[in-house]
């Protein structure tokens, strides 16, 4: 079963966090690469990605003239995906688990844990 | 350069819409159509839909370290419904392909127009962190 784990918040949150201390960032990091490195090993490792900060999103609302709409105004309060995990597992409690550890390495960040849809999670 | 085409709903917006039939094959065989297209072009590297919110979990680690989690989430909360990653050479590309699925055809064959949100994929976290 895959599923994705999905770690979002705001942009002042994202500023918060890049005015933390070097050492700090980095002891972050330290602990999301053994966290992928024990996903890897595991063999429940899929992917994962950051993205790139708020300032850069657009939203695109079909097109007019052949033109693509685009807006990059949003309200401050908008929670943006800051990056994801896909982790292939045996059961929804296990990516708690990896959920969990990933919340519990990034300051108890709330990660939002969502299963890929197929026939039977759709037609139930 | 990779970007993550994300279209999001509303908890209440989220599910099989419940338009006819062929409405529905419709929209289906659009998006489809955009997947083949952008493979064929070398530009689709995934695609996914999501399963719906009544299944979605929010997980934060508890003081044991062990995950705690909810599943009751505000009525305004946005909802990944399904994702594109796509590699493409320039930012107006990434906007077209959002441009052209968020136009899909919706109840009687009019475009949607849905908000699609594209966001770069960065390719791993800045030197200087590692």
């Amino acid at each position: 079963m895959k599923y994705i784990l999905l770690m979002s918040g705001t942009a002042a949150g994202v500023e918060g966090y890049h005015s933390r201390p070097k050492q700090d960032i980095e002891a972050h990091m330290a602990v999301l690469h053994l966290i992928n490195k024990d996903l890897s090993e595991s063999g429940e490792f899929v992917a994962t990605q950051g993205l790139a900060g708020p300032k850069e999103a657009k939203v695109v609302r079909g097109e007019k003239n052949g033109i693509p709409v685009t807006d990059g105004i949003f309200p401050e309060s908008k929670e943006f995906l800051l990056g994801y995990w896909i982790v292939d597992v045996p059961n929804a409690e296990r990516a708690y688990a990896i959920a969990g550890r990933i919340s519990a390495a990034s300051s108890n960040m709330p990660i939002e844990v969502r299963q890929f849809a197929t026939y039977e999670a759709t037609s139930r | 350069m990779k970007y993550i085409l994300m279209m999001n709903t509303m908890k209440s917006g989220h599910g099989v819409p419940e338009w006819p039939r062929k409405d529905l094959q419709a929209h289906v065989a659009f998006m489809m159509a955009a997947n083949k297209e952008l493979h064929e072009r070398g530009e689709l590297v995934a695609a996914e839909g999501l399963s719906f919110p009544d299944q979605a979990k929010l997980v934060r680690a508890g003081k044991d370290g062990r995950p705690m989690t909810d599943g009751i989430f505000p009525e305004s909360k946005e909802f990944l419904a399904g994702f594109w990653i796509i590699d493409v050479d320039s930012p107006q590309r990434a906007y077209e392909i959002a441009a052209k699925v968020s136009a899909a055809p919706g109840p009687g064959g009019a475009p949607l127009n849905m908000p699609i949100e594209v966001r770069q994929v960065m390719s791993g976290p800045p030197p200087d962190m590692l």
